[in-house]
């Protein structure tokens, strides 16, 4: 019989998130590996609709349970109902998005089901017997190859895929929908839902900016944010923004950090700072229309999204920089004056 | 109250980075300097600050490694962590996550802590498992990604704040004993204090023999480690920091940027 891979679908309620086909594509990858039949999982507070629609849109059987209280991510409720839900229906894989709730709940899923576990993979491949995933460590510097038997029920793998490291396939299929739904009593809980707070970078003007000049680490100290403010000044329009380490320190305020856990930006212009690339960052970047690294490192994972990279320590480059920008300013006016 | 503390020792940040022969892990040197993990260390400072906060709490601080980790102990004491834990395992490199958890997990049994506070990852290997294991191996609640938290005043709850997608807060109340796993950001880490240095060097540690812990089966297993293809997509500019600075401005205003 063949294995069954599962994977546990995002959403917001309404709609199927963009990340579910991201690990659509990267099931189908896996498929290609492993003799599997794909699954989809679905917990939410109201899940006809949006169970049905994926289900005839993938070809492929969703297992959906209406949950209450999971409108917001809920870790033990969502925990004990996805083990209700797997134990019902067993999967060999269990694939999940490596996002703030996959990150939380997949890993301990792995403990109830004596499972393998690999988090925010970036890709797959097929190695001898088994499976080879591929992962980061050291913020991007280093790639690591996991190796995986081939899973099965009796030892199952966990994964969480890294967003944004696979495009992500949407799925064209119309077939008639084919969904079990389940039911789940949620059990007492000693976690209970509060509410939720806003992001500190609600209301800031990053978002909407067309150029954003962000700096990082390589600034070294608090006072050399004045040079990416320097910076951003040459231009006629730019926001200032920062990577997360930058506001971790207290140097700047949360509100100006660009990246998953801050603002995601997709300006015209972005130049990236003594920004190494960690890939909370770059995931918040990469949509940036043209991007700019400064950075001494060149090994930097920045330089691997920029379409301009200059090998430079920004602490010396950007007065540099600023300076020849003032120059051609003053070129430029007096060639105008005197035409 | 009795919190603790997970902690892990991993390469200094910035360090340079080689890959070993094997190429199964990096290379050391005597010139390789170690620290804790970023996250612990916010998770240290978060223990220590509650501690200041309440009366009669007592942090332990417990990592699982080799010997030269016993610095990593040395340090958390000397930021404020009254007792050390070491779980002594010599294997050099990736130890899965689960049996790092499973060891500590088997180590915190009985012993009745009220909060156990672990990074949210660690710098190396970045799985950002070892929290919410623990949390499920002892059947405890879990916060993962926490970047606020507040003992209620009863001492049987918390409240906590945890950082999803774009930055907002989900705000939880959750009966202790319970795991958090600490966000970079929540507090500013301090640096020991040189009279608790002085008594941390001092200080027994308790040390438990991995040997001694059962290691769960079916993990992954690490093929090897490689730098990323490193040629740059893009263009990369040459010449004196001027010819830089030249080149990127004419590249700039040919896009009608300036």
């Amino acid at each position: 019989m063949p294995e069954k891979i599962a994977i546990i679908a995002a959403h917001d309620g309404k709609h199927i998130n963009p990340s579910t086909w991201e690990l659509y594509a990267f099931a189908l990858k896996l498929k290609g590996h492993v003799r599997a039949e794909l699954r989809f999982i679905l917990v939410g507070e109201d899940t006809g609709k949006l169970a049905e629609n994926l289900s005839s849109r993938t070809g492929c059987p969703v297992i959906a349970a209406d949950v209450p209280h999971t409108k917001h991510y809920h870790s033990e409720i969502y925990k004990k109902a996805l083990i209700h839900l797997l134990r019902r229906h067993p999967g060999a894989y269990v694939l999940a998005s490596h996002n703030s709730s996959g990150m939380d709940y997949v890993p301990a899923l792995a403990i109830a089901f004596e499972a393998a576990c690999i988090t925010a993979v970036e890709e797959i491949r097929k190695e001898g017997p088994g499976l080879c995933f591929v992962r980061a460590l050291f913020n991007g510097k280093i790639q690591a190859d996991i190796l995986s038997r081939n899973a099965s029920v009796a030892a199952p793998l966990f994964v969480t895929l890294r967003p944004g490291a696979l495009k992500p396939l949407p799925p064209d299929a119309k077939a008639g929908p084919q969904v079990v739904h389940e039911l789940f009593e949620v059990p007492e809980s000693n976690v209970m839902y509060k509410g939720q707070r806003p992001s500190p970078s609600r209301g800031s003007n990053l978002a909407r900016s067309e150029v954003v000049v962000s700096g990082g680490r390589g600034i070294v100290e608090e006072e050399n944010y004045r040079l990416i403010e320097r910076l951003a000044g040459i231009f006629p329009r730019a926001a200032t923004g920062a990577s997360r380490p930058v506001c971790d320190y207290g140097w700047v305020s949360f509100q100006k950090q660009v990246g998953v856990t801050g603002t995601v930006v997709s300006p015209k212009l972005y130049i990236a700072c003594g920004i190494s690339g960690s890939t909370q960052h770059l995931e918040g970047m990469r949509e940036s229309q043209f991007i700019v690294a400064i950075n001494k490192d060149p090994s930097a994972p920045i330089f691997q999204v920029a379409d301009v990279c200059i090998v430079e320590d920004l602490i010396e480059f950007i007065p540099v920089l600023v300076e020849a920008s003032k120059k051609r300013k003053v070129r430029e006016a007096s060639e105008t004056s005197g035409a | 109250m009795k919190l603790l503390v997970c902690i892990k020792q991993v390469m200094e940040s910035g360090s340079e980075l080689e890959i070993d022969d094997s190429g199964q892990w990096l290379k050391y040197s005597d010139a390789t300097r170690f620290e804790i993990n970023k996250y612990d260390e916010y998770a240290i400072e978060e223990a220590v600050r509650i501690k200041e906060n309440l009366n009669g709490v007592r942090i332990d601080v417990v990592t699982v490694g080799p010997a030269r980790a016993a610095d990593a102990l040395r340090r958390g004491l000397g930021i404020g962590a009254d007792e050390a834990i070491h779980i002594l395992d010599e294997t050099e490199g990736c130890r899965p996550p689960a049996i790092t958890a499973a060891w500590i997990a088997a180590m915190a049994r009985g012993r009745n802590y009220d909060l156990i506070l672990t990074g949210i990852m660690s710098d190396d290997e970045m799985n950002g498992q070892t929290g919410p294991m623990i949390a499920q191996i002892l059947d405890l609640p879990c916060v993962s990604a926490t970047i606020k938290e507040e003992i209620q005043s009863d001492q049987k709850s918390i409240v906590v704040e945890r950082e999803i997608e774009g930055g907002a807060k989900d705000v939880f109340q959750v009966t202790m004993p319970c795991v958090l796993t600490i966000q970079s950001g929540i507090n500013t880490p301090r640096y020991p204090a040189l009279s608790k240095v002085m008594r941390a060097k001092k200080k027994e540690m308790e040390r438990i023999s991995a040997d001694t812990l059962e290691m769960p089966g079916n993990q992954p297993e690490l093929r090897g480690i490689r730098f990323p293809h490193k040629t740059p997509q893009g263009l990369v500019l040459n010449g004196s920091p001027h010819q830089k600075a030249a080149e990127l401005l004419d590249i700039l205003a040919s896009k009608s940027f300036l």
